[in-house]
C-alpha cells in the first residue's frame, strides 16, 4: 500500500511540474491560471493519497479548504481579467 | 490486502494518471481553451477518484464523506471556472483560430433569473445542509447537531430560488446521473485519447449558439453544467431570456451536430427536473 501511494504521489508530483511548466511559459494570465488552478488539485490529490497511508482524517480539512481556495481564486482571476480588457 | 484497499488503491492510480492526463493537456494542447477542456474535465475526475479512493483504502467513513462532498462540489464549480475564464481569454482575444464564431460582436447580457423569491422551505434540502455540516465536522455529538440545525435554519431562511416550479424526478433524476456519470468517463477517454496521440492538427474549434427551449433556469444551469462534461464541448457562455448556450467544441463538424447534442442533453435535464407550471 505504501509502494501504490508513493508511485501515485510520484506520478502527481510530476504532473505538478507540467502544469508549472504552462505556468512559467503563460503566454496569457488566463493560461497561467488554469496552470496554477491544476496544480492545486493536484497538491489536494496528494494530500488525499497521504490520507489514505496515514489513515488518519486529519488532513481532511486541508483538502475541503485547498479545493474551495483553488475555485475561489480561478473565478477572482477570471474576473479581473475581464474587467482588465474590456474597455 | 483486503478487496477494500485494493479497490481504493486502483482508484487511486486511476485517479494520478487522469490528473496526469489533465496536466499533460495543459501544458500540450494548442489553444487556451481547449487547455481548458483538459483542466476542467480530467482535473475534477482525478481528484474525485483520488478523494474517494483514499476514503475506500483507509475504510474511514469520514475520509469518504468529506471525499463525496469535495467531489459533488468539484464538479459543480469546474465547469465554472472554465466558464469563466473560456469567457476571460476569448474577450482577451486569446481564442485561437475558430472556424466558426456565434459569440462574435454578442452583447453579453446575464442570464435572466426572474425575480428572485423567497423559497419555501424544504425539510429534505434542510437535512441535507446539516449533514454538509456533520461531514464537515467528522463528528456526530450535540454541539455539531446543534451547530447543523442553526447553520440549516439559517440557510434556509436566508435563500431566495430561482424557481419555485422545479421539482425533482427521483428515478429520472438517477437516470440521469448514471448517464452523467457515463458521460464524465467517456470524456475523460477522449482527452487521454487526444493527449498520447499527439495529433492536434486534427482540433477544429469553434463556438456555437445553442438556444434552449426551456426557460427555466435552473434547467439552463444543469445543460450548461453537463456540456462542459460532454466529449469535445465547454460551456463558454450563457446569456438571454430566453437562455442560450455558446458551447465552445474542439472537433468541429457541423453546426447541428452540436445543436443535436445538446437538445438531447437538454431532453434528458427536463425529463430529471420536470416543472410543475409548463413554460
Amino acid at each position: 500500500m505504501d509502494t501504490v501511494v508513493t508511485v501515485v504521489q510520484v506520478l502527481l508530483g510530476a504532473g505538478v511540474l507540467l502544469a508549472l511548466v504552462r505556468a512559467v511559459r503563460g503566454p496569457d494570465l488566463a493560461d497561467r491560471i488554469v496552470a496554477l488552478d491544476l496544480v492545486l488539485l493536484l497538491i489536494a490529490g496528494a494530500i488525499a493519497a497521504h490520507g489514505a497511508r496515514s489513515g488518519t482524517e486529519a488532513y481532511v480539512a486541508v483538502l475541503v479548504v485547498v479545493a474551495l481556495a483553488a475555485f475561489t481564486g480561478t473565478v477572482l482571476v477570471a474576473r479581473f481579467i475581464e474587467w482588465r480588457d474590456t474597455p | 490486502m483486503t478487496v477494500t484497499t485494493i479497490l481504493g488503491l486502483v482508484l487511486l492510480i486511476i485517479g494520478a494518471v487522469f490528473s496526469l492526463v489533465a496536466a499533460w493537456g495543459v501544458v500540450n494542447f494548442p489553444s487556451p481553451i481547449a487547455r481548458m477542456h483538459a483542466a476542467t474535465k480530467s482535473a475534477s475526475l482525478g481528484l474525485a477518484l483520488l478523494s474517494l479512493g483514499a476514503g475506500i483504502a483507509a475504510r474511514s467513513w469520514g475520509l469518504i464523506g468529506v471525499a463525496s462532498l469535495v467531489t459533488v462540489f468539484l464538479f459543480v464549480t469546474a465547469p465554472i471556472s472554465g466558464h469563466l475564464l473560456g469567457r476571460a481569454s476569448y474577450l482577451a482575444g486569446q481564442a485561437g483560430p475558430l472556424v466558426h464564431d456565434d459569440l462574435a460582436g454578442v452583447d453579453p447580457a446575464p442570464l435572466h433569473v426572474g425575480e428572485l423569491e423567497r423559497g419555501r422551505f424544504s425539510l429534505v434540502r434542510w437535512i441535507a445542509l446539516a449533514v454538509v455540516w456533520m461531514l464537515l465536522w467528522r463528528d456526530i455529538s450535540v454541539g455539531t447537531l446543534g451547530g447543523a440545525a442553526i447553520v440549516a435554519t439559517a440557510i434556509e431562511a436566508a435563500r431566495s430560488s430561482f424557481d419555485r416550479d422545479t421539482t425533482i424526478s427521483p428515478p429520472r433524476f438517477a437516470l440521469f446521473l448514471i448517464r452523467y456519470v457515463v458521460m464524465v468517463v467517456t470524456s475523460n477517454l477522449r482527452v487521454a485519447w487526444e493527449v498520447i496521440t499527439p495529433s492536434n492538427a486534427r482540433i477544429r474549434e469553434a463556438i456555437v449558439a445553442v438556444p434552449l427551449r426551456t426557460r427555466s433556469v435552473d434547467t439552463a444551469l444543469l445543460v450548461a453544467n453537463a456540456i462542459s462534461y460532454a466529449p469535445g464541448s465547454l460551456t463558454i457562455e450563457l446569456t438571454g431570456d430566453p437562455p442560450v448556450i455558446y458551447v465552445h467544441v474542439l472537433h468541429f463538424t457541423s453546426i447541428e451536430d452540436v445543436t443535436d447534442s445538446v437538445a438531447h442533453l437538454e431532453d434528458l435535464v427536463t425529463q430529471a427536473l420536470p416543472q410543475t407550471t409548463p413554460a
